[in-house]
């Protein structure tokens, strides 16, 4: 797992994905290694804008060529951006996964709660090595 | 390692290559660069499949035709030395126990492919049988490596590596040649809807110097296949070349409460055959129409999203039966599926819809295969 890339500047979840916090929001992707055991991703949905999530709850889905997987939001509130670009280009989330594959942005409505039960990169690394 | 798992002549070469997984009881190679490419390859030119997992039984002796004919729904009385022909095994309720090639391959000597998942259940099946018949049915699954050569650059790449001319070998036909100077059974079959064949690699017992020979035989037929743009292929590929073309994999499409017609493999199952196969009267009465208690479809998605297996399918809000197998096709680039709904209740042209995840998905009910046949496929236009 030596060659998994994994950023300091955010928290992860133990369902491979990752949230950076961005002024009053949070971003969420999926993480680098999660993309990596999807391989070719072919399809993103994610739930629509206004939609109001509790943490750790199903909010999409990712399908790869081999199977579908459900994404989690790893922190409650509301969604006010859905990354539109990958409804055409779902392979962004394979090249770039921390960057340009972002999948959603949301308002928190309880981040400091939800940070908590949050993983930090050394953490998450030692996760994946285990698995 | 896994103990259970069992492991092809060509493990070593797929675990220095591919990315390999367990699948039905087996470590194989379920794609070694994308899947997406593989599937090109095989559409485009030609690829190469490792399919050394699934079983082969040599069935031999003076009542063999017999035998066969107890346990198989295609007429065997029709098959000559060196044709073959895509069958079905059956319960005694009609249901399917395995689906198969089997090739004639001498006046009384045949050759039964059966799937990986199945090859115990089917062992048991045909020793238990054999002991009224005078006939011998021997395993040699271990023996013999199987490989799948398929697309449109095939057959160019066989005749190179031949000892003969088999460019004008029929579909389903199995003949003893020399390919690269190894003794093989070339068989012109397939499982992604190309034309292609199905080579057994004979003598390769399951040893280390079986497997030298098989890895040799793999790594020259990608040399010698070069210049046609050959790659090796995963299980990835053979699954998504398969449900693109339309075929039905044991499992999802056929188990043994599936008959073959309700299957919607009509060709597979005969009538006026000697003496009836067990679970004749059943499939007669589904042929008839009778009793049929599903049938199968294709669906091919309307709106974004990816169907799967044991998602629902509704029509005008009722639902009407369940996909068995889905994905992306890559020459669509959109969803398709197979699916098994209540007779009668749709037909081709139709809008479905499909729960995907809580999500309600409009697809269309079309016909198989999901490419164009005139320009992908075995029959596409030269």
């Amino acid at each position: 797992m030596s060659d998994t890339d994994v950023k300091d500047d955010r928290k992860y979840s133990k369902d491979h994905e990752w949230i950076k916090v961005e002024g009053d929001l949070v971003v969420v992707g999926i993480t680098d290694f999660a993309q990596n055991s999807l391989h070719e991703i072919t399809f993103v949905e994610i739930s629509e804008v206004g939609t109001v999530l509790e943490a750790n709850s199903e909010c999409g889905l990712v399908e790869s060529m081999k199977a579908s997987s459900d994404i989690f939001s790893p922190v409650g509130g509301e969604i006010v951006e859905v990354n539109k670009e990958l409804e055409d280009a779902p392979e962004i989330v394979n090249e770039d996964p921390y960057g340009k594959g972002w999948m959603f942005k949301l308002k928190p409505s309880n981040l400091d709660a939800d940070l908590a039960g949050l993983m930090d990169a050394a953490a998450y690394k030692e996760f994946i090595e285990s698995l | 390692m896994n103990d259970d798992l069992k492991r092809t002549h060509l493990y070593d070469w797929h675990v220095k290559h591919g990315d390999v997984i367990p699948f039905a009881g087996w470590e194989m190679p379920v794609r070694y660069s994308d899947i997406r490419e593989e599937h090109m390859t095989v559409r485009n030119t030609v690829g190469i499949f490792d399919t050394s997992h699934m079983f082969r039984f040599i069935i031999k002796g003076p009542q063999a035709q017999v035998f066969l004919q107890t346990l198989t729904t295609n007429n065997v009385s029709k098959l000559k030395v060196n044709e073959g022909h895509y069958t079905t095994c059956l319960n005694e309720l009609g249901g399917t126990r395995d689906d198969l090639t089997l090739y004639r391959v001498g006046e009384d000597e045949y050759i039964w492919i059966t799937n990986a998942s199945n090859g115990p259940k089917i062992h048991s099946h045909l020793m238990k049988h054999s002991t009224t018949f005078d006939v011998e049915v021997i395993d040699k699954s271990r023996e013999i490596t199987m490989i799948a050569v398929q697309g449109p650059m095939a057959i160019q790449l066989i005749q190179k590596i031949a000892d003969r001319n088999i460019r004008d070998y029929s579909r389903f036909s199995c003949y003893r040649v020399k390919l690269l100077g190894y003794d093989c059974y070339l068989c012109r079959t397939g499982y992604t809807g190309e034309d292609g064949v199905e080579i057994l690699v004979l003598d390769t017992p399951f040893n280390d110097e079986g497997k030298k020979k098989a890895i040799s035989f793999w790594d020259q037929l990608l040399k010698q296949g070069e210049e046609f743009g050959v790659k090796p292929c995963g299980l990835g590929a053979r699954d998504s070349t398969r449900l693109e073309a339309g075929l039905v994999l044991y499992g999802h499409e056929l188990d043994e409460e599936t008959s073959p017609i309700e299957a919607k493999i009509p060709y597979a199952v005969k009538f006026k055959v000697e003496p009836h196969y067990i679970g004749y009267d059943v499939v007669k009465q589904h042929k008839d129409e009778d009793g049929i208690r599903k049938t199968r479809i294709g669906l091919v998605m309307i709106d974004r999203g990816i169907p799967r297996e044991q998602y629902p399918v509704s029509f005008n809000g009722v639902e009407i039966g369940v996909v068995s197998s889905g994905g992306l096709s890559p020459i669509l680039d959109k969803g398709i599926a197979l699916a098994y709904v209540k007779p009668g209740s749709v037909n081709i042209g139709d809008t479905v819809e499909i729960d995907i995840k809580g999500r309600m998905r409009k697809a269309e009910v079309t016909k198989w295969p999901f490419y164009d046949p005139n320009i992908y496929g075995a029959s596409r236009n030269q």
